[in-house]
């Protein structure tokens, strides 16, 4: 198994690593850095990289001027939503998928897959004429909605890897036993696939929390989540570039946090269980 | 075994879910196809006459489309040689036994999770900017001309940036992959002499292959309708040399308002990615099952 490996390849293959690990985050650090210097600062020339006066100014602004706790709060239910939503209709699916398994089952699995590949432009205009016309368009109820149909095969799928996964016998046993169906899914089912729930909840807020293309086109200000809010940053106020920074530090800092604690799941969730 | 009841109950479970996506997928496509025979731009309301064929017509032979669809497919096939090429190599970095290789993982997934309008706003104002980007200042400091990567090679740049949110994923899972490769495997190789290479190509490549595969795959799935990105950063210009497909409809239905002509664009962009996705499915299922 373990092979020795000598300190000074060891040292070596260290630097490299962590070099190229700081360039490829050095992008999101120097935004970190950029907002919490003055806005002369941030354009200053030579860049100042440690050795500014540190400012905290630049939240406050953003959030006087933006109001990201509503965006924010927008991001939440909607990312939050539909992942529960998703989950509602998806669980039961991918049980039965998991534990009663057809002839078709994995024709079906197939085609949800399938579905994912469906191009949004193909349906961009009549989602949203259909929005407009029911005043669905800037709501926040009408984004869960379409969010939760786009993430549902991957939220099936990633149920399907963890169910199946639970040992077919043990089912079987209980059954033996006399439980009822009730019984079985509340005291040997749950427990055994919570874990597999949480995993798949926590990719999915991520994948919703991310999502830019319904997002940007079907919201206008009401209902605006932090990616719309960033993206009003584009123009004129872009040049603002420490206020700007602080901004997408804001709206990065939480799905970065949750994402470094899934970043197990994320295999084989995006993989749909294909990799482990 | 499965009873007739639990099957009952099975199919009961199983289909709302199957009938969400199933309306999902067929009422808008449904609505698009019939649109795109009409002559119905919003700004000119009144009778929209039905048309047959000519949206498409105008649609194909526009050279936008030629364009785009060129777009379209550089921007795909160069995110998917870097990430997947770039992958290879870290993961290999990263396989080695080193200090501190927790906290490097957590700095190359990172980007990730950045979402596509952050990353494009801070690629384009603090990095790409030719007069206070940080490029121009390396650029200025080793005596060249600062360089406006948006406006002299917006589609490269875009390039970049993508490569730069899927580099991380391709990384993870061909890391992933590489951690399970049996090193018994590996040691018989080299006590048979085999070098880098020869371990490389004949050993690590084969066993990674269905893990490229899967990346190609999922990443061309969301690489297709690549949006944010081109939106925040250069609105498909300068003229069309950063439009692919999803913005050039984007562009045509929601702001010329031609939802005639945008419907047979995303009927073209539907095609089009459903032959991409028959390559790519019987790719994944000769793969899934082994």
């Amino acid at each position: 198994m373990a092979r020795a490996v000598s300190t000074q390849r060891k040292a070596l293959v260290t630097v490299v690593a962590w070099v190229i690990g700081i360039v490829i985050f050095f992008p999101i650090l120097w935004t970190i850095l950029t907002s919490f210097k003055t806005e002369a600062e941030a354009i200053a020339s030579p860049p100042s990289f440690l050795f500014f006066d540190w400012t905290t100014e630049n939240y406050g602004e953003v959030q006087a001027r933006s109001d990201y706790f509503r965006h924010f709060w927008n991001s939440v239910i909607i990312s939050v939503g539909s992942t529960v939503l998703g989950l509602i209709i998806a669980v039961p699916a991918a049980w039965a998928m998991a534990f009663v398994p057809g002839k078709r089952t994995k024709d079906v699995l197939m085609w949800m897959l399938s579905t994912k590949m469906l191009p949004p432009v193909g349906v961009l205009i009549p989602i949203y004429l259909l929005f407009r016309d029911t005043g669905l368009l800037d709501t926040r109820i009408g984004l869960v909605g379409v969010l939760t149909l786009i993430n549902l095969p991957i939220i099936v799928w990633m149920l399907y890897t963890y169910f199946k996964e639970i040992p077919g016998e043990i089912l079987e046993a209980c059954r033996m036993d006399g439980a009822m169906l009730k019984e079985e899914i509340l005291y040997i089912l749950t427990p055994m696939a919570v874990p597999g729930i949480a995993s798949t909840l926590l990719l999915n807020v991520i994948l919703a929390w991310n999502e830019a293309f319904w997002t940007l086109n079907l919201t206008a200000a009401k209902a605006a989540p932090l990616t719309a809010f960033i993206a009003s940053y584009s123009s004129p106020e872009g040049l603002f570039y420490a206020k700007l920074s602080a901004a997408s530090t804001m709206a990065i800092a939480p799905i970065l946090i949750l994402g470094w604690f899934s970043q197990k799941q994320l295999v084989r969730g995006l993989t749909f269980g294909a990799v482990k | 075994m499965a009873t007739q009841h639990s099957r009952a109950a099975a199919r009961l479970m199983i289909s709302p879910a199957v009938l969400l996506l199933l309306a999902w997928m067929i009422v808008p496509l449904a609505m698009t196809l019939y649109f795109s025979t009409l002559r119905y731009n919003l700004l000119m309301p009144g009778a929209n006459p039905f048309v047959g064929w000519e949206n498409y017509h105008y649609f194909l032979t526009d050279p936008a489309f030629t364009t785009a669809l060129v777009n379209t497919l550089l921007l795909v096939g160069g995110v998917l040689v870097i990430t997947v090429v770039g992958g290879i190599l870290l993961g290999l970095l990263l396989d080695q036994p080193f200090w501190g290789q927790g906290i490097v993982r957590i700095l190359v997934i990172a980007p990730f999770f950045v979402m596509p309008t952050v990353s494009a706003l801070v690629w384009k104002n603090m990095f790409m900017n030719p007069v206070n980007g940080l490029f121009a200042y390396l650029f200025k400091a080793v005596g060249l001309q600062p360089f406006d990567f948006l406006a002299q090679a917006p589609l490269a740049s875009i390039i970049l940036i993508v490569s730069w949110q899927w580099l991380p994923f391709a990384t993870l899972i061909l890391l992933t992959a590489l951690q399970s490769l049996d090193s018994e495997q590996l040691e018989a190789a080299e006590m048979d002499g085999a070098g880098f290479f020869s371990k490389f190509f004949f050993i690590m490549l084969p066993h990674l292959a269905r893990a490229i595969t899967v990346v190609i795959l999922i990443q061309t799935i969301f690489l297709l309708s690549i949006f944010a990105e081109i939106l925040v950063t250069t609105n498909g210009g300068p003229g069309l040399a950063s439009t692919n497909l999803t913005y050039l409809v984007y562009a045509q239905s929601l702001l010329q308002f031609d939802v005639g002509l945008g419907s047979a664009g995303g009927i073209v962009a539907v095609i089009l990615a459903n032959i991409v996705a028959i390559f790519l499915m019987r790719m994944i299922g000769k793969n899934l099952d082994a």
